[in-house]
């Protein structure tokens, strides 16, 4: 079989570039449970005695993986309990072996049959964390299957570095890995905001998630090149391409080593103009990434998760834990908190909304906030309540007139004398902004001004309603284009009517943490720019090597051009002959750890 | 038509029922399940967890999960066996101490 350069894509999830050889975790799985019918029972004994080994053997490893945990992995300690929990578990222990002594069923089929029953039940749960669970149980059944089979266990401590791929990584397998062992991750599930991808990204090895058939195409043993910057991976590659990969590699390691330089200095431009780069997060434990990467505060902390992962509303206890503690780990620096940005139809089934034509232009965001007054309520005193323990900002999203800003003022307003009744602590002046994600908000910003203490452009909102592009649509993906001249002038008239009141302007969104957009952005005049942590030193790095007037001279230019063909290929030539080594390696770094 | 009921009539075993309600934050997930189940096995006798009408004995971790207990759910203890008051009463206290979370 010739497989010389064959090339296999996938979705690039952790920049960087590997030459190695690959170690397959999936293959023993492949390996379907057989049938057979004992007849003896001598061999219903064997069979018995068989399974039993292997649950011993199985337990034995966990407890070695477990002991073997690397120190920052020790709270993941017990996902392997729990594995060790349900390898003894009734639905699986018993079960294989009533199936074994009463249906004569060999150990692997009765371990099968067992094991559906136990994913059948699975299927009705409705709490999104216990169906997740069925993962450990998988794998608990995935590695009693592949010991019966004969095979080596799930196990990385290989001599040398390696290329794992494997169709999906679980969390306890991933917490298994240390950057001393593996070079790189490739899977066939998973995308951008994967497990795999977020575990790769913070051990800063490359990964390639997405690919299909991978474990099907890859063979332990393979030689491989893993570029995490195109997705690309190369099986069995001659020398010319493994030497241009090396030279890309070596390349890209320098540029990576000057980028992470700056992520712990100011973001200043060369000629001294101070900027803000922020992360954007959704956990409480992103903000450790942001603070790892140099993020000068929270520009955009996403609260939907709590609201979606139970069925119950979170209590303002809840709400009030979380944030403080994203609060008090940014200290001093500043939490930007969006107010919940939901829609109706995706929303709690206790509140029975019915599914709506067109969503994107439904009830949600501050219009559902302000229809459901109670739940706002709650989110509203938890921030207060928080903006004690540290510098808290709150943003009201999908702002479409004053009437909306100035009613969410008033509730806050209420809020404030409640928490001064019951003498609870909170900050009085806690800025409020609006964010800019409507054209009627672009249109009457000059307005808007009045009523809020800043802006914050949610330019993935603002680009699809401007343009009226579903980026999501294949058909018109392509339009979606956030430098179209309509969109250049909408940041533009923003950040004059914020100028004009004296109110600092913000940006978060894909466009603000892209390399390739932000020259212009500073040059618009939008100097505090919110971004997935990740894509942090980038910024910063443009930022600290360009002026202030270069940025300008580029906006100004930028937004005489007509079309956004001329605008794209314009800016392309111009960051081109100011950052190569950005232009090749930059976006793709930024760009795949997208929204 | 409808199956009578039949009733317990072994008088020799005890029977403990007893009113649970899942309490912690965050529901009968992962953790507390194992919990559970690992105190229900200490025990001489069956445990059963009923959340209407349908039951998990209270040693199978997978059972316990499958109920699908958020906070605020209802469950009946059914506790049978030598041990059942102890049984009973050493879950009961579980539940009660929201399996430690804060």
């Amino acid at each position: 079989m010739t497989r010389k350069n064959l090339v296999l894509e996938g979705i690039p999830a952790s920049p960087g570039i590997v030459l190695g050889r690959a170690k397959v975790l999936a293959e023993k799985v492949e390996a379907q449970p057989y049938y057979c019918l004992l007849y003896s029972p001598e061999e219903i004994n064997d069979e018995m005695g068989r399974f039993l080994k292997a649950v011993e053997q199985a337990e034995a490893d966990l407890i070695v993986l477990k002991e073997s945990l690397s120190p920052e992995y020790q709270e993941h300690a017990h996902l392997l309990d729990l594995q060790i929990l349900v390898l003894k578990e009734r639905m699986i222990f018993q079960e294989t072996q009533r199936l074994i002594r009463e249906e004569r069923y060999n150990a692997e089929w009765a371990l099968f049959q067992a094991w559906q029953k136990v994913r059948e039940l699975f299927k009705g749960i409705g709490d999104p964390y216990i169906k997740g669970r069925i993962q450990d149980v998988e794998e608990v059944y995935r590695r009693l299957q592949s010991i019966l089979a004969g095979k080596e266990a799930l196990s990385l401590s290989s001599q040398e570095p390696v290329v794992i791929v494997a169709r999906d990584l679980s969390p306890a397998e991933a917490t298994q890995m240390t950057s001393s062992q593996v070079l790189g991750f490739i899977t066939e599930r998973g995308g951008r905001t994967s497990h795999t991808a977020i575990i790769a990204q913070s051990l800063e090895i490359p990964a390639v998630v997405g690919v299909d058939f991978a474990t099907r195409e890859i063979a332990t043993g393979d030689a491989l090149i893993l570029d995490g910057l195109t997705g690309r991976i190369i099986l069995e590659p001659d020398e010319e391409l493994s030497h241009s990969y090396r030279a890309r590699k070596e390349e890209f390691e320098v540029f990576k080593g000057e980028v992470a330089q700056s992520s712990s200095l100011p973001a200043t431009t060369m000629d001294e103009y101070p900027t803000q780069i922020l992360a954007n997060i959704e956990l409480p434990e992103e903000v450790e990434l942001g603070l790892k990467y140099g993020a000068d505060g929270v520009g955009l902390y996403r609260t939907e998760f709590l609201y979606l992962r139970q069925r119950h509303l979170p209590t303002e206890e809840e709400l009030f834990q979380d944030y403080r503690r994203v609060v008090e780990a940014m200290q001093p620096k500043v939490v930007t908190i969006r107010t919940l940005d939901i829609g109706g139809d995706k929303f709690l089934s206790a509140l029975e909304y019915a599914p709506e034509m067109n969503p994107a232009l439904g009830l949600r965001a501050i219009r559902f906030c302000l229809k459901e007054v109670n739940i706002f309520r709650t989110q509203l005193k938890a921030i207060l309540r928080a903006s004690a323990h540290g510098r808290v900002r709150v943003m009201f999203p999908l702002i479409s007139s004053v009437r909306e800003i100035k009613d969410a003022r008033q509730l806050l307003e209420g809020v404030k004398q409640d928490l001064e009744r019951e003498g609870l602590p909170f900050d009085p002046r806690m800025p409020v902004g609006a964010m800019i994600e409507v054209p009627a908000a672009v249109t009457l910003a000059h307005l808007l001004a009045q009523h809020a203490d800043f802006f914050s452009i949610g330019t993935n909102d603002l680009i699809q309603y401007a343009l009226a592009i579903d980026r999501v649509n294949k058909q018109v993906a392509d339009m979606y284009q956030p430098l179209h001249p309509a969109v250049m002038l909408m940041i533009r008239e923003v950040v004059h009517a914020a100028r004009v009141a004296r109110i600092p302007v913000a940006m978060c969104g894909e466009m603000a943490g892209d390399p390739l957009y932000i020259p212009v952005l500073l040059g618009l005049g939008v100097a505090e720019l919110s971004m997935n942590a990740v894509a942090i030193p980038m910024a910063k790095h443009i930022i600290r090597m360009i002026t202030i007037e270069e940025a300008r001279k580029i906006a100004r230019h930028a937004l005489r051009l007509v079309t956004v063909e001329e605008v794209n290929d314009y800016v392309d030539q111009e960051i081109n002959r100011r950052f190569p080594e950005i232009f090749r390696f930059g976006r793709t770094m930024a760009a795949n750890h997208a929204i | 038509m409808s199956k009578l009921a039949v009733s317990h009539k072994k008088s020799k075993i005890p029977v403990v029922e007893k009113e649970i309600w899942v309490e912690n934050r965050l529901g009968l997930h992962a953790r507390p399940a194992a919990q559970v189940a690992l105190l229900a096995q200490k025990f001489d006798g069956d445990v059963i967890l009923e959340k209407d009408g349908t039951r998990a004995n209270a040693r199978d971790l997978l059972a316990l999960l499958a109920l699908d207990c958020p906070q605020g759910t209802r469950l009946v203890l059914r506790a049978t066996g030598p041990q059942a008051q102890e049984a009973a009463v050493a879950l009961f206290s579980l539940f009660a101490s929201k399996f430690g979370e804060k």
